[in-house]
């Protein structure tokens, strides 16, 4: 391999880690619901887009600057989860957990559904921050774009982590995964902490929306599929529950599907994620941060 | 005349890719492979009919059995994991497969065309109904023969041992294995006879779309696949069947006049299902009362 190959896969590797963050954001969705209620909700990476599209449309009339978008989103991004919430859930019998999963899936099409009716389908452009802005290390680019979308998931990684393990709302969250019997007796009241979590992982599904549409440059119905398998192997991947995990696999997988992409083209790149998960299923089938057995 | 049949040869592929997934779903597994099996299925069939030459039925048993040997082989990996872990490592198998098509090549020529899979652009030219003279409504009722048997031998598993240990897996995992169950040996030859179903379902799928593509067997699909047993309910083979129905013939074919606003219902249809009926629109309520008015409709002509 000659220094410009060498240059080239490290550049490649460096900008897949940098998007990665997106994936990172969306595998702790999906690991904060199900470790709240035991359940996966399908729809949340559809969710996630969608709330970057509200954003886009409410804020359509006015020129609005990037920053508000970004926070409109987030702000769609709780609503959006309060409501899968009270449509997908609250009503259905918690002991049949296939029923949740279908209803995820129907409002996964539904979301989908007024996504493409609203637009007619035509992707919008979405704004990006620092889009002008190009760091040099060396012989590398760092795009600054991509550099702000990872520094804003980090950031809300660390927010998400304090909220978690110094709140009083993080503490009962914790608890109801562990032992749900238990937090009730304790006074916990299951309907409120899995109403708030699924508003929480909304506001970081569209703060995650807005960050891919800021990445990308455009929003697209069609992006919600292929994400919410990502997320869901980042999840696999990163050990369900955990959110360093979530936080790890989804860098792994962002850095090694462009590096895939660089080494075997666009058409071959997700196929080597699949063996990747599947290596870990059968190697290590509790994801990298497999918590101890519990005693349950 | 024509639509019709052709929307009845429809709901006949996708009643068998309802059912594989329903053996896989009475187990307590939920799998989202079953439209790589069905891809599988398609590809393998539609080969040895094209390429090969073959007759159908032969094509049709043989696309099954790889399905079968397939689904088996993926069948003890993915079920050391179980609950999402599983979910995912279908999801995952089942991208693997289409993109494997995605990605598959093999061409031979004769005379003037070159025949086979070609990459994304698919696989054209399967043409067996048409060369042979088959009409729709033969095509027809060739796939009810199918669908018939498969929900005849499903039916007849229901009832008989097998069924049975099924379904306490199923229910209970750590009460199956206590009571002398092997759990892991029941779960893969659920998956292995949801792979043969799924493997012949796709033969016929490809033979009568007469043209497969990769793009056809993607997440969609496998979602169609588990959504079917889980609407209809998993009590019984004629939910799967019902809700088939109820999904290509109601929301796709039925609503059609509605234009654009069908897909909105479509899925909204599907979240008001799970919250009215949560254990699937056919589920064992339903087959009580049922056989409690039979029953009552018999006592009074005794009477």
């Amino acid at each position: 391999m000659d220094y410009l190959d060498f240059i080239d896969t490290i550049q490649s590797l460096a900008d897949g880690v940098l998007f990665g963050a997106t994936y990172a954001l969306l595998g702790i969705g999906f690991t904060l619901i199900f470790g709240v209620m035991h359940k996966l909700n399908l729809s949340f990476a559809a969710a996630s887009i969608g709330a970057a599209y509200a954003s886009l449309l409410i804020l359509a009339g006015v020129k609005a600057p990037p920053v508000l978008v970004f926070l409109m989103a987030a702000g769609c991004g709780g609503v959006i989860g309060g409501l899968v919430y009270l449509i997908g859930f609250r009503f259905i019998p918690l002991a049949n957990p296939l029923a949740t999963l279908m209803s995820t899936v129907g409002l996964l099409l539904l979301i989908d559904e007024i996504i493409v009716h609203t637009t007619a389908g035509v992707p919008l452009s979405y704004p990006a921050l620092f889009s002008d802005v190009i760091i040099r290390v060396g012989p590398f680019n760092l795009r600054g774009d991509l550099m702000f979308v990872f520094m804003l998931g980090c950031l809300c990684m660390v927010l998400l982590l304090l909220l978690l393990y110094r709140t009083r709302l993080g503490l009962a969250t914790r608890a109801m995964s562990q032992q749900p019997v238990a937090a009730e007796l304790c006074g916990i009241s299951t309907m409120r902490v899995n109403i708030l979590t699924f508003v929480i992982t909304g506001v970081v599904g569209g703060i995650a929306g807005a960050m891919i549409g800021a990445a990308i440059g455009m929003l697209s119905p069609l992006l919600s599929l292929p994400l919410t398998v990502k997320g869901l192997i980042v999840t696999v991947i990163g050990g369900l529950g955990s959110i360093p995990g979530a936080i790890i696999a989804g860098l792994l997988v962002g850095g090694l599907e462009n590096l895939f992409q660089y080494w075997r083209g666009v058409s071959e790149r997700d196929l080597y994620i699949m063996l990747l998960l599947f290596v870990f299923l059968v190697f290590r089938p509790g994801g990298l941060f497999a918590p101890a057995a519990g005693r349950d | 005349m024509d639509f019709y049949f052709g929307l009845i040869q429809i709901i006949g592929v996708h009643t068998l890719l309802g059912l594989s997934a329903y053996c896989v779903l009475q187990t307590g597994q939920v799998s989202l492979a079953q439209a790589g099996f069905f891809a599988i299925g398609a590809y393998v069939a539609a080969m040895l009919t094209v390429l090969a030459q073959w007759p159908l039925v032969p094509a049709l048993l043989l696309a099954g059995i790889v399905s079968g040997a397939m689904a088996c082989a993926v069948g003890f990996p993915a079920l050391r994991v179980k609950g999402l872990m599983l979910v995912v490592a279908t999801v995952a198998f089942g991208e693997a497969v289409r993109l494997f098509f995605f990605n598959f090549n093999y061409q031979l020529e004769r005379g003037e065309l070159y025949i086979g899979p070609h990459g994304g652009e698919g696989f054209r030219q399967i043409r067996y109904f048409p060369e042979h003279g088959w009409s729709t409504l033969e095509v027809a009722l060739f796939i009810w023969v199918v669908v018939v048997l498969a929900m005849a031998a499903l039916w007849w598993m229901d009832r008989s041992r097998a069924g049975a240990v099924l379904r306490a897996v199923g229910e209970d995992e750590f009460a199956a294995q206590s009571s002398g169950i092997n759990v892991t040996a029941v779960k893969v030859s659920a998956m292995t006879v949801g792979g043969v179903i799924a493997g012949v379902g796709g033969g016929i799928f490809a033979h009568y779309t007469t043209h497969i593509e990769h793009i056809q067997f993607g997440v969609v699909l496998a979602t169609f696949a588990i959504a079917y047993p889980i609407l209809g309910g998993l009590s019984n083979v004629f939910g799967t069947l019902l809700a088939v129905i109820f999904i290509q013939g109601f929301l796709i074919e039925g609503l059609r006049f509605m234009g654009d606003w069908r897909n909105l219902l479509f899925g909204g249809l599907i979240v008001l299902a799970m919250n009215v009926r949560p254990r699937g629109l056919i589920d064992a309520g339903t087959i009580a009362a049922l056989k409690r008015v039979v029953l009552r409709s018999k006592e009074k002509a005794g009477a």
